[in-house]
């Protein structure tokens, strides 16, 4: 009998509790809030077995487009043939983490408010923009000793001493 | 008999899954407490209020409860030891002595939110099944009952617990079928009998039985009852007393205790991050200066 495309197909391992953390799962998956707009990873607990999403959306991350008494929609962005459909699926909050893509964004946001106050108040003009890594500056070679390499005259008889 | 069969071998110990800390002291109980916890989503943090009512050897502990990622956070608590503030002296953790640090807690949390004008609860206990009205300008407090690990039979104490804030005002769903008095072939609560445990007559009952049969047992069984000259029939208005003043004025306490005393270390006190790093440096400046005046490199 062949394998069969079931909707489960194929997730043995990814739908898995990983090694010795089995059982109960940790109550502060329950007590997170998710607002909407909020970027989430989606990432299937499969001890839990009400409001899992299709193996497809396992690893993907979306945008909370709703949220209701035990789950969450999510928006994710899945490739159909040649163009990109932002498909709205419904997870229960077993299956969601807090995603931090955008954390360091968020970081960066609340540092460069603070720059700029700062600038402003001194009264200069500062960029708050990230420069790409430059080339790396020039430096003198310290403590090289020359070594002369010159190539030694071909011997035919010890080169043939080994073997044929 | 030299070589024993190892029962634990190694491969046991690699494979095993340790349970949660509080699972293995036994203290909490996981699939109950996910249930009473979980809010839901499209509340946002709006914080869900657990009726915790702990029963100890000597003490009864209720407290409500909210549950944080950081930590479960107590809005408000009272305990049996607290009830002598209130005239009860002995018995303190009996039915009656359940019900009155219920509706200590109760009492204490509606004050605390500006709640006990509107919402008095049932003044007299009548041992029947009370459910608080909402009323026009604000809803009850509603707080949800949290056992812990009990077994959950009719007349348990933390039921009498719950009757006291129910009593006081909270909104906690409930059922009758728990309370003492309640009779499985009726299936009807005998607020009589209720009333009658609420009010420690099971207590008065035992100690008038105990006077005629066996004096000596009595003399030994409610010493501290009879230091205070507590009978079987001051019981009753013992009660209502405490009910009264527990109304009057249930606001905790605040008491002064002074700072715990310094022991006598006997094993070194274990270094910070910053000390050990500190050291590491010292006796790496040491080994160099030993080795003979190489610059010292600060390893990092």
């Amino acid at each position: 009998m062949p394998a069969g495309h079931g909707v489960r197909s194929r997730t043995r391992d990814s739908f898995s509790r990983p090694f010795r953390k089995k059982g109960y799962i940790p109550l502060s998956t329950y007590l997170r809030t998710y607002k909407i707009g909020d970027y989430v990873d989606v990432k299937v607990n499969g001890a839990v077995h009400k409001g899992m999403p299709h193996k497809f959306y396992h690893g993907r991350t979306g945008r909370v487009w709703n949220v209701t008494k035990r789950a969450i929609g999510v928006e994710v962005n899945k490739q159909v043939g040649n163009r990109i459909i932002r498909k709205r699926i419904h997870v229960r909050v077993e299956h969601v983490q807090p995603s931090r893509c955008t954390e360091e964004f968020k970081l960066r946001k609340v540092k460069n408010d603070q720059l700029k106050a700062e600038a402003k108040a001194k009264g200069e003009v500062i960029s708050t923009k990230r420069q790409p890594e430059g080339p790396k500056p020039g430096f003198m070679v310290e403590g090289a000793t020359l070594e002369t390499v010159t190539p030694i005259p071909y011997d035919v008889v010890n080169d043939l001493k080994g073997g044929y | 008999m030299g070589f024993v069969k190892a029962q634990k071998t190694r491969a046991y110990f690699k494979r095993f899954q340790v349970p949660f800390k509080r699972r293995r002291e036994g203290k909490t109980d996981y699939r109950a407490r996910i249930r009473l916890i979980n809010q839901d989503k499209n509340k946002y943090n709006t914080p869900k209020y657990r009726f915790v009512v702990r029963i100890s050897n000597k003490d009864i502990t209720a407290q409500i409860v909210s549950a944080n990622i950081a930590g479960d956070m107590v809005l408000a608590s009272a305990y049996s030891h607290e009830l002598p503030r209130y005239g009860l002296e002995v018995g303190l953790t009996n039915y009656a002595a359940a019900y009155c640090t219920g509706l200590l807690l109760g009492r204490r949390v509606l004050k605390m939110l500006e709640m006990d004008d509107e919402y008095q609860g049932n003044v007299e206990a009548t041992g029947e099944d009370y459910s608080v009205e909402p009323t026009d300008t604000r809803r009850p407090f509603r707080a949800l009952l949290d056992v812990g690990l009990i077994r959950t039979t009719t007349g348990n104490r933390v039921f009498g617990a719950l009757k006291g804030a129910l009593d006081a005002g909270l909104d906690i769903p409930h059922s009758e079928k728990r309370f003492a008095g309640f009779s499985k072939d009726n299936k009807q609560l005998d607020a009589e009998v209720h009333r009658k445990y609420i009010y420690g007559g099971h207590v008065a009952a035992y100690m008038r039985t105990l006077i005629e049969d066996e004096p000596e047992k009595y003399q030994s069984h409610f010493s501290e009852y009879i230091k205070r000259g507590i009978e079987a029939d001051n019981i009753e208005s013992l009660y209502k007393k405490v009910h009264a003043t527990i109304r009057a004025d249930p606001t905790a306490k605040k008491s002064e205790k002074e700072p715990p005393k310094q022991h006598k270390r006997f094993n070194l006190k274990k270094l910070t991050y910053e000390e050990r790093k500190a050291r590491l440096i010292e006796r790496l400046h040491a080994l160099n200066a030993a080795a003979g005046g190489v610059d010292s490199e600060e390893e990092d």
